[in-house]
């Protein structure tokens, strides 16, 4: 009896791939754990910082008052109007940016699960295409990014109730128009750091620690870049950057992990 | 047709060379015993074959066609080492997985049917990682089996399995391999290999030491005629003498006897010599001594 050896085409490929892909993170708890510390972690960053705002510390030895920094305007833990580096302060580090750094623990620690685990063997045995597993990971993991990002939004929106923090647009220079091109900004940006973790996974492979450490190392170097591409008051400009240049950066980290799936050993 | 058909083979580690121009053929439908000491290079190739790991150079064909065609590799189901499963997922879920990387249709239905061959069917709702060894094994050889795959490549797939589950794995590959699938298994429980194997590859430091069916084995495998005395030494010499190939077994302390029958040979040295034998039989080399037979005069 010989093999009856027929070939899928690339688009029921990816079909299954995806299917794989997105019951495995809704099954997988790091998934949810991600998402409540999206939604919780604005909450607490306002709420707690509302309380010290406005207080003033004085340093013993020198006498030296310093006035405790606090958010003023929600808005603030979305982002900065003005397209500038990143404010070495609070409001310009404690925002929605923090979020790059989770989306890139998950991509690692997703994507690290598949070579602990040897589940590699099962999937990589009957799937000679690494582009498949590539393409479907990096959509998979955008899209709990956009939900993080999302949760991240409606989070800061509740926190600044609780804080009683001002809701005003014009106060940060930004408008409802510009504050929706900034999320969608921020939201594509997050593609770039998804394939940064995801290429530097295929490389650490069963070693999480390294791509942990490494997407970390590389999220640092485009941290201060991020508020100059996604300010709050983002125009077409920043919209179109982020939406061509995310996907495009993608593609090429993408082909780059690809290569090492397909040239490196899988255990 | 052969399922596998590998020429020169080779893969290196750095400086050591894990598999060192080996070649190897597996017919369709035969049940594949490859044989080898630990770290001979079992492992490597089978992970060679599943496109797990870069051979180094050589090629590899699944039914005629390059191991990295896509068509060919979804024809095969594995168990490499320990099935790749999450230990936070249940049995059940970390099946729906593999089906639908499988792109099974009928995805419950499949899991029911490979968890009952296996009979794990109570176990679908644990967790992968609170099954006993045996049952991990044998979630692996099911997982192995999802879709019916044409080709089985089995890493020590008996280890940790118990009498029982040593049974029915051999009865399914039997079963399979009547039905033309095609099984490369490796293990280092010969005799129950021996029960199942149509034919052997033994495999020693990354070469291929001899490659034979299971008849040819057979043929290597000459029956022979053990008795114990108490002039051991003395009845091996008059043997040898008579039938031209005797030897004392040192494990046992038996003389052997090839070529002979039981009945004649105890009549020859009572009646000639006046040696009594006090135990005699009849046996076969098993695959177990051919295969160490052959390790030592390898190392000779």
């Amino acid at each position: 009896m010989s093999a009856n050896l027929k070939t899928d085409d690339f688009g029921k490929r990816l079909k299954t791939m995806l299917k794989v892909d997105f019951r495995r993170m809704f099954t997988m708890p790091t998934v949810w754990i991600m998402l409540g510390i999206s939604l919780a972690l604005p909450i607490l960053i306002l709420v707690m910082t509302s309380f010290v705002g406005g207080m003033s510390a004085v340093d013993p030895q020198t006498g030296l008052e310093t006035e405790m920094e606090s958010f003023t305007n929600v808005w603030q833990a979305i982002g900065s109007a003005g397209g500038s580096a990143m404010s070495m302060d609070l409001t310009g580090m404690c925002n929605i940016n923090l979020l790059y750094f989770l989306v890139a623990i998950f991509v690692c620690l997703f994507v690290g699960e598949d070579f602990r685990s040897g589940y590699v063997k099962n999937l990589f045995t009957v799937r000679a295409k690494k582009l498949d597993y590539v393409l479907s990971k990096t959509v998979v993991l955008f899209a709990a990014s956009v939900g993080m990002f999302v949760l991240y939004f409606v989070g800061a929106m509740i926190g600044g109730g609780i804080a009683g923090l001002s809701f005003d647009l014009a106060e940060v220079g930004a408008s409802a128009g510009s504050i929706v091109l900034c999320m969608v900004s921020k939201v594509f940006f997050a593609l770039v750091f998804v394939s940064i973790a995801l290429t530097l996974s295929t490389v650490g492979k069963q070693t999480l620690w390294l791509s942990i450490l490494g997407s970390l190392a590389a999220g640092m170097l485009l941290f201060t870049m991020i508020p100059m591409m996604t300010p709050l008051n983002a125009g077409a400009f920043h919209v179109i950057l982020c939406v061509v240049g995310g996907p495009l950066f993608a593609a090429g980290l993408g082909a780059v992990s690809t290569v090492i799936l397909s040239k490196t050993n899988l255990i | 047709m052969n399922a596998i058909e590998i020429r020169n083979l080779t893969k290196a580690f750095g400086d050591k060379l894990a598999v060192n121009g080996l070649t190897m053929s597996v017919p369709e439908g035969a049940i594949y015993g490859f044989i080898g000491e630990n770290g001979s290079g079992k492992s490597t190739t089978e992970k060679c074959i599943c496109g797990l790991i870069q051979p180094s150079s050589g090629e590899i064909k699944l039914w005629g066609k390059d191991y990295r065609d896509q068509g060919a590799r979804a024809q095969i189901g594995v168990l490499i080492e320990a099935p790749g499963c999450f230990p936070n997922y249940s049995v059940w879920n970390n099946m729906k997985l593999q089906a639908a990387n499988l792109g099974i249709k009928n995805e419950d239905e499949e899991i029911r049917r490979v968890l009952h061959l296996v009979r794990m069917d109570g176990a679908a709702s644990n967790k992968f990682k609170n099954c006993s060894l045996g049952m991990k094994q044998r979630i692996g050889i099911a997982f192995a089996l999802l879709g019916n795959p044409k080709l089985l490549v089995l890493d020590e797939p008996i280890n940790g399995l118990d009498a029982d589950g040593m049974r029915i794995m051999r009865e399914i590959l039997l079963d399979l391999s009547h039905r033309g699938t095609s099984v490369l298994i490796s293990s280092h429980i010969l005799g129950e290999l021996e029960k199942i194997a149509t034919h052997y590859g033994i495999i020693r430091g990354g070469k291929m030491l001899r490659e034979m069916t299971a008849s040819e084995l057979n043929a290597n495998c000459p029956t022979y005629v053990a008795l114990k005395t108490n002039e051991t030494e003395r009845a091996r010499d008059i043997l040898q003498q008579a039938y031209g190939r005797a030897e004392i077994d040192e494990q046992t302390g038996e003389v052997r006897v090839y070529g002979a029958y039981a009945e004649d040979v105890a009549k020859y040295l009572f009646g000639n010599f006046g040696i009594a034998v006090s135990e005699i039989r009849t046996a076969k080399i098993s695959l177990e001594e051919y295969y160490v037979g052959l390790m030592q005069e390898g190392r000779r």
